[in-house]
């Protein structure tokens, strides 16, 4: 009973669409097991169904077949207000964009998850303000996002997303909006995180972020066609270019 | 109870973060906020104004009445309120009432309190050069005070003997008073002369200052027995009765006056009265039917005015749905249910919509204050009026928000977290 054991267990996903008509299998039966402490990439290209696939894992949408087991939930029975309830609890988004709310501080933003939770307003403020030490912006509590540099702004994302002590961070491209340099800290920011116990999963079209992951699961065409070392599993396939 | 507690918290915290978020974005677009309410504005302070003013109107026109006695009847050839020029003139052709009319009615009115004779006439007042005409001549008996709401400011009121002996004793009003008597203490007019029609009178009182009723000034008037009046200015002028009596006994009375009237003026069975019976409250049951109009009116404006202004408000919370997609889908992802985002766009509207109610009541009013100062019109603000018009508005925003508010909710949150 390895499965009751992992965090994420799913089996056989189907996600469908009905687009002009016809049916497009975004996922076509997809299997695999994430454990506790894991930092996984999902890799693929545009259009091979890895943001499908994000938005299953992060209960933002439910399946069309197939079942998806969330920290001992059966996600796809869930009605939309547990969805939200579990989101709250067990996700932690970090986006591509950012996502964060214009006209809040930095620390608005971050206690944000703790509002739809029901944290009393002190316990929000003190948890906020050691999430975002945590991501190294002690600094710039009382900022708005548009008095943050793009590193920083992603940092706020990923205070935000670990303040409400979520089982996974989902993190959908979070390198695709930023410098190499910028993005190099933040991927080494969710290394990190990794090491202090927090699970990740990073969602990419990059085989190089992917190959830095301890693990990787390749998706194309709404199937897994590899799963193992990201190192390995990564660059099969992709251009390569050695230094 | 810890659970309960949490679900208490979070909605407190869920309302709290409501009300900042809209405030945030009020102040956020301030030129869109304030065009959005200025439907609700306009029509806030359109009723507002009109309610302020016919308010005003009613304690004003209810004050004057007062001056005629709540708990009296008048007894008259004419009724204050004529149906129209036919009525009036079969009211002019009845008898008049006299000496007989109101001896039967002293003999018979068994409930009455005070009973005053009341002979008028219009005439001038003169003293030592001075010279005030157009006043109303009224004459009566010592009970007339007591039938009306006046009050003696100095000297003393007509007498019994006054009357018996149809003395040349006037007790002058106000007005009169002021303008023949110039700079003279109140005191000082007692006992001086004057000339009624040209007739020696000698002043033995006089009255407080009374205001208006219905436009007439009260206080340009001079009292005399009645018995005098008759000798003086004709006794065979009609006569209204003054009859007071308690207020529980005001229907019994009017029974026993229609009886002794219909008998002492031989009117047949089959016959209608041929007197009217007047009372205060005929006056404020018209103006009551009036002002009940008005109300109608300002209701039905105010009314169009906030559909109208609702309808701004719908379109405005629309488009900012619209605009902020991407944050309703942020907010999704982080936790909040439908009825979150629900709560938090009706809240963002109602704030809206109760702003522009407090900001038009705080215009009506002060339009209403204008034009007390300006006109003859009063103005009255009720807290009832104030709260009414905000929480009205605010129930405005409610109902017109509502749709907008259920779109944002049932948006799905990959959608809108991809929504450009």
């Amino acid at each position: 009973m390895s499965d009751s054991a992992s965090l994420i267990v799913v089996e056989e996903l189907h996600r469908h669409y009905v687009v002009g008509g016809e049916e497009v299998r975004a996922l076509d039966g997809v299997s695999f097991t994430i454990d506790r402490g894991e930092f996984v990439a999902i890799v693929g290209q545009s259009g091979s169904g890895k943001s499908t696939l994000m938005n299953l894992l992060g209960c933002l949408d439910t399946p069309t077949r197939g079942t998806y087991r969330l920290n001992g939930s059966d996600v796809e029975h869930l009605t939309d207000d547990a969805l939200a309830d579990l989101r709250n609890r067990e996700i932690g988004f970090v986006f591509q964009t950012f996502q964060l709310l214009p006209r809040a501080t930095a620390l608005a933003n971050v206690e944000l998850p703790l509002v739809y939770r029901g944290v009393s307003r002190r316990e929000r403020r003190a948890r906020a303000e050691a999430a975002l030490e945590a991501v190294g912006l002690t600094h710039r509590l009382h900022h708005r996002p548009n008095e943050l540099s793009g590193g920083q702004r992603q940092r706020v994302a990923i205070a935000r997303a670990l303040v409400g002590e979520p089982s996974i961070l989902l993190a959908d491209e979070p390198t695709g909006n930023l410098d190499s340099a910028t993005g190099e800290e933040i991927v080494r920011l969710f290394e990190e995180l990794n090491e202090r116990g927090h699970t990740i999963i990073l969602v990419t079209h990059e085989p190089h972020l992917a190959a830095r992951c301890p693990r990787a699961i390749k998706l194309s065409d709404g199937r897994v066609v590899g799963d193992g070392a990201g190192s390995e599993v990564a660059l099969v396939g992709a251009r390569v270019v050695h230094a | 109870m810890r659970r309960f507690r949490r679900a208490v918290v979070r909605a407190l915290s869920e309302t709290a973060e409501g009300v900042r978020i809209a405030a945030s974005n009020l102040v956020g677009a301030r030129l869109r906020s304030f065009l959005t309410t200025l439907g609700i504005v306009i029509g806030v302070m359109t009723v507002i104004a009109i309610v302020a003013i016919i308010q005003g109107l009613n304690q004003s026109f209810e004050a004057q009445v007062a001056t005629l006695g709540a708990h009296t009847v008048y007894v008259s050839k004419f009724a204050w309120i004529a149906g129209g020029p036919a009525e009036w003139w079969a009211m002019r052709n009845r008898k008049d009432i006299g000496r007989k009319e109101l001896e039967a009615v002293r003999r018979e009115a068994l409930h009455a309190t005070a009973i005053a004779p009341m002979a008028m006439a219009r005439g001038t007042v003169t003293r030592a050069g001075l010279q005030v005409d157009n006043v109303q001549l009224i004459g009566t008996n010592a009970e007339y005070l007591a039938t009306g709401s006046g009050s003696v400011l100095a000297g003393r009121f007509l007498a019994e003997t006054d009357v018996e002996l149809a003395r040349n004793a006037a007790v002058l009003g106000a007005d009169v008073v002021d303008r023949l008597f110039p700079g003279v203490e109140p005191d000082q007019v007692v006992g001086q002369r004057v000339t009624l029609n040209g007739r020696p009178y000698t002043v033995v009182g006089t009255i407080a200052r009374r205001g208006q009723l219905l436009g007439i000034n009260m206080d340009a008037n001079a009292i005399l027995p009645y018995t005098r009046f008759q000798r003086d200015f004709g006794g065979k002028r009609s006569l209204s009765i003054a009859v007071t009596a308690a207020p529980e006994d005001l229907t019994a009375l009017e029974d026993e006056l229609v009886g002794t009237l219909r008998r002492v003026r031989q009117v047949p069975p089959d016959k209608k009265d041929d007197f009217s019976l007047n009372r205060q409250e005929q006056f404020l049951r018209l103006y009551r039917q009036l002002t009940g109009a008005l109300y109608g009116v300002a209701i039905g404006v105010g009314l169009i005015t906030l559909v109208v202004g609702g309808i701004g408000i719908m379109n405005i919370m629309l488009v900012s749905v619209t605009e902020r997609t991407r944050e309703i889908g942020v907010r999704r992802a982080l936790g909040a249910r439908r009825r979150t985002i629900l709560l938090q766009f009706l809240i963002e509207s109602s704030i809206v919509a109760a702003l522009g109610g407090a900001v038009g009541t705080a215009l009506g009013l002060g339009i209403a204050q204008v034009i007390a100062l300006v006109t003859p019109l009063a103005a009255a603000a009720t807290p009832s009026a104030v709260l009414l018009g905000i929480g009205f508005s605010a129930g405005v925003g409610l109902l017109f928000g509502s749709w907008p508010a259920w779109r944002a909710a049932r948006l799905d949150p990959v959608e809108a977290l991809r929504y450009e």
